[in-house]
């Protein structure tokens, strides 16, 4: 174990921010802390990077006692490596004079190594201002980089490019950091972002980690309906169970999770869990669609109820199409109880 | 492309021209007298002049620089605590001309004069150039890259040297080069503390002995010093850094032991800087309450008044045609324009004054110690400032606006007065009091350019000084930094915006 959060409790006078928060991190691995914003994710990392004391528990790295309410380890002597959200390059410095901050002189073969790593060879002696967004969170990954930190802390780094940048930037970053054998934090509060790029996603939610898990399970199988409507796009449907399955206005569900006779509740059901098929006699109605190309969102209105449905883009029925809904798959049961 | 209105370019033009004749005629009339000027120059005292003046200007930068940067960096970044009261401190000698904070040390401890005083005083009075360009610096610079510089290893003490220095450094050696440029022309301080610069040379040659070929001589001189400086500041400006606006939080660094004697220097620095100066006013004019002369210092300020306002409407009138003409219209003749007025906002207003005697007494006897010649003075002093305060909120009026007003039915050109000047008003407003307030605490020129009969503050004050009598000098100190110093303090954007934002 590489990172050991335990029981991490900050408070600004009265205002809680984190609340005994627990996170690991396995050396190697990329966790996404996911959570929107004003959750308290910067304030983890900093603690994490240890610009701030926490009100009470432990940080560890490498198993060596780094922060808890008394003592907190210099920012300098922690071994940890940090990209903030505006890249923060040393505006007086050239692109290799950035790189080359933190390592001792003479380690030019590390600075070139990392300028390839990074794809910016040709950009060596620029200052940081001729350079674009993309190129500047390349250059800040590799000054962090350049010392071989333990552990490297992303701050939304993606979050002030554009969309088509941010994925191929997305792409190089997993890829350097795998290269560089390196165990990361990044917190973001973009969910695609998340499960596309960790090995391990932790939601953040009132000051600690609700759940945490591989992109697949979190997405899978949310714990609470909270989580649930935050990832994806989810319709929530009234229903109880029956014989094992959930009865509901759209007919029988399988459900994904464990479930009990009898008991009453909501079935998240996911857009894409939604199959539409054309049908002229069918009781359902499209009543509005975006398209965007490679798929399109449905409305439907069916007898009980209106639905989104994402489809395949060319296969997409049109407004005042008559449908009949179907669900695909089976999807989380969540009992009253729990969400109340 | 707009077309300029035929008003403003001549407007414009004639103040461009205006601008060039002052220096220009000195140079040529020291060409037309050079051996006699030569012959002056080559005197030692020219030596001992040119040691003193660049002993001031290179002490009193270096002093200012760095009690301004420890004072940015204390309260901008350090957990000092009451940021905004030492940064109002800070600030507050900006409100005390240099030469009330000179008579005041004078008034308080008789007797002191040369160079100590004369560069404890302007180290002071010049401290809050430095002192708000840094901490603008600080405020815009990225905190984030400092502590990104921690996690690289780097203690707080080196992060100051390594990041913040070199990020701030930019602002700092503009605005130490402008404390240059200040000390260079200075002339009220030096001149009561009694030391010996060009700028008090030049004036006891010209008052005290009428000696007209050195005091040109020496004027020249000081104009070729004040365009090496101007050439340093040209070069070694910098290009200001690109930043991020301030993000998040920022932790501020641990002062630790060294936090005693900060909190103690900066205290001692603003008692000698705000609280000497204030104290030794307020007791002497209580001294001189039972014998100042009410109608004498009604006198004075009436005339103070009615010169700043009278320069102040002439001056914003020729700074709103040149700001309206090189924003709304760019054009070659409106840069040269630009540049021609810009060229005199270094010149010490000695130098001006100088040449505009000369002028008046060889070839324009009839302007000659008139209030139209004082105002033309001011009008070339201090153009160059009001245009560039003038220019900024004129620049800010997005110009689609003119157009929407234009496809709305206003009439060509009408839009400046439909949208432009009524948008910019609360800025021009500003800049046109800031000004007034500038032509109320000049010094030098209105000493030797005012009409006989004319009295101001300030020449009240600097006669009084010279006759060591200090309780009555001391109604017309108080009377300038209450009218003058303070209210264009509160005018100040950038201490307006350092004081809004250093607290924090």
């Amino acid at each position: 174990m590489l990172l050991q959060i335990k029981d991490l409790s900050l408070n600004y006078g009265e205002q809680v921010v984190l609340n005994k928060l627990n996170l690991d991190a396995n050396q190697g691995e990329l966790t996404a802390v996911l959570g929107a914003s004003g959750a308290g994710k910067s304030t983890l990392l900093r603690l994490i990077a240890g610009f701030e004391s926490p009100t009470s528990g432990e940080i560890f790295i490498d198993s060596k006692l780094v922060s808890n309410r008394k003592d907190v380890v210099a920012p300098e002597k922690r071994g940890v490596g940090i990209v903030p959200q505006d890249s923060a390059l040393f505006s007086h410095l050239t692109v290799s004079q950035n790189i080359g901050f933190g390592l001792p002189k003479g380690s030019d073969a590390r600075i070139k190594e990392l300028l390839n790593l990074v794809g910016l060879s040709d950009y060596a002696d620029r200052k940081p201002a001729s350079l674009s967004g993309g190129q500047a969170q390349r250059v800040a990954l590799a000054r962090a980089l350049a010392p071989r930190p333990k552990l490297i802390l992303l701050d939304e780094p993606f979050s002030a490019l554009d969309a088509e940048l941010r994925a191929r930037l997305r792409e190089d970053v997993r890829r350097v950091l795998r290269a560089e054998n390196a165990t990361a934090i990044l917190v973001t509060h973009d969910q695609e972002e998340a499960l596309s790029l960790a090995d391990k996603v932790a939601i953040l939610r009132d000051g600690k980690i609700i759940q945490s898990g591989s992109p697949t399970e979190i997405y899978n199988s949310p714990v609470d309906l909270g989580i649930a409507t935050f990832l994806g796009d989810s319709i929530l449907v009234d229903g109880h169970v029956e014989d094992g399955k959930i009865i509901t206005a759209l007919g029988k569900i399988t459900p994904l999770n464990t479930v009990s006779e009898g008991q009453v509740g909501v079935a998240a059901i996911r857009s894409e869990n939604f199959y539409l098929q054309p049908n002229p006699s069918g009781d359902s109605e499209v009543i509005g669609r975006v398209f965007f190309g490679h798929d399109a969102v449905v409305e439907v209105q069916t007898p009980k109820l209106k639905i989104r449905a994402r489809s395949n883009g060319p296969f997409a029925p049109e407004v005042g199409m008559k449908v009949t809904v179907w669900v695909r798959g089976a999807v989380n049961f969540y009992p009253s109880d729990k969400h109340n | 492309m707009r077309k300029p209105p035929t008003l403003l370019k001549v407007l414009g033009i004639a103040a461009a021209l205006a601008a060039l004749i002052p220096v220009g005629y000195l140079f040529f009339r020291l060409g037309a007298g050079s051996e006699k000027a030569i012959e002056e120059l080559l005197r030692p005292r020219t030596l001992e002049l040119l040691f003193n003046t660049t002993l001031l200007v290179v002490s009193v930068t270096f002093t200012a620089l760095v009690i301004g940067f420890l004072q940015a960096w204390l309260t901008a970044r350090t957990n000092l605590g009451f940021g905004a009261l030492f940064a109002v401190l800070a600030t507050l000698p900006l409100a005390i001309p240099s030469y009330v904070m000179a008579f005041s040390f004078t008034a308080t401890f008789p007797g002191v004069s040369g160079f100590l005083p004369s560069w404890l005083v302007l180290s002071l009075a010049t401290s809050p150039y430095v002192f708000l360009a840094v901490s603008a610096a600080l405020v815009r610079t990225d905190a984030s890259s400092e502590e990104v510089a921690r996690t690289l290893g780097l203690t707080k003490w080196q992060v100051l040297l390594r990041v913040t220095w070199p990020q701030v450094r930019p602002a700092a050696t503009a605005s130490s080069l402008l404390v240059a440029l200040y000390t260079l022309s200075e002339f009220g301080a030096i001149a009561i503390l009694r030391f010996d610069t060009f700028t008090r040379a030049i004036y006891n040659a010209y008052r005290l002995s009428f000696d007209r070929t050195a005091a040109a001589a020496l004027a020249v001189v000081l104009v070729l010093l004040t365009l090496v400086v101007i050439w340093f500041e040209r070069k070694y400006r910098g290009d200001y850094l690109s930043v991020s606006p301030a993000s998040q939080k920022r932790v501020r660094i641990s002062l630790g032991k060294a936090k005693p004697p900060a909190v103690t220097g900066l205290l001692l620095i603003a008692v000698v800087a705000v609280g000497i100066p204030l104290y030794s006013l307020i007791n002497w004019s209580i001294i001189g309450s039972s014998t100042a002369n009410l109608n004498q210092i009604m006198e004075a300020l009436s005339g103070s008044v009615s010169l700043a306002v009278l320069a102040g409407v002439v001056i914003t009138v020729f700074a709103l045609a040149i700001a309206l003409w090189i924003v709304r219209y760019p054009t070659k003749l409106g840069r040269f324009v630009e540049l021609s007025v810009w060229a005199n906002h270094a010149l010490p207003a000695i130098v001006v004054a100088l040449a505009l005697i000369f002028l008046g007494a060889n070839l324009l006897p009839w302007v000659y110690q008139t209030t139209a010649l004082l105002i033309f003075a001011y009008v070339i002093l201090f153009l160059p400032n009001a245009l560039g305060t003038m220019a900024t909120p004129i620049a800010q009026v997005p110009k689609s606006l003119e157009d929407v007003a234009n496809s709305l039915g206003v009439k060509g050109n009408r839009s400046i007065f439909k949208v432009v000047l009524p948008i910019a008003a609360p800025g021009i407003l500003a800049g046109a009091a800031l000004v007034s307030l500038t032509v109320l605490k000049e010094l030098p020129a209105t000493l030797l350019l005012r009409p006989n009969g004319t009295e101001t503050l300030a020449v009240r004050l600097w006669s009084s000084t010279e006759e060591l009598a200090f309780a009555q000098a001391a109604p017309y100190a108080l009377l300038l930094v209450v009218l003058g110093g303070l209210p264009a303090l509160a005018l100040n954007r950038q201490a307006r915006k350092a004081l809004s934002e250093v607290g924090k």
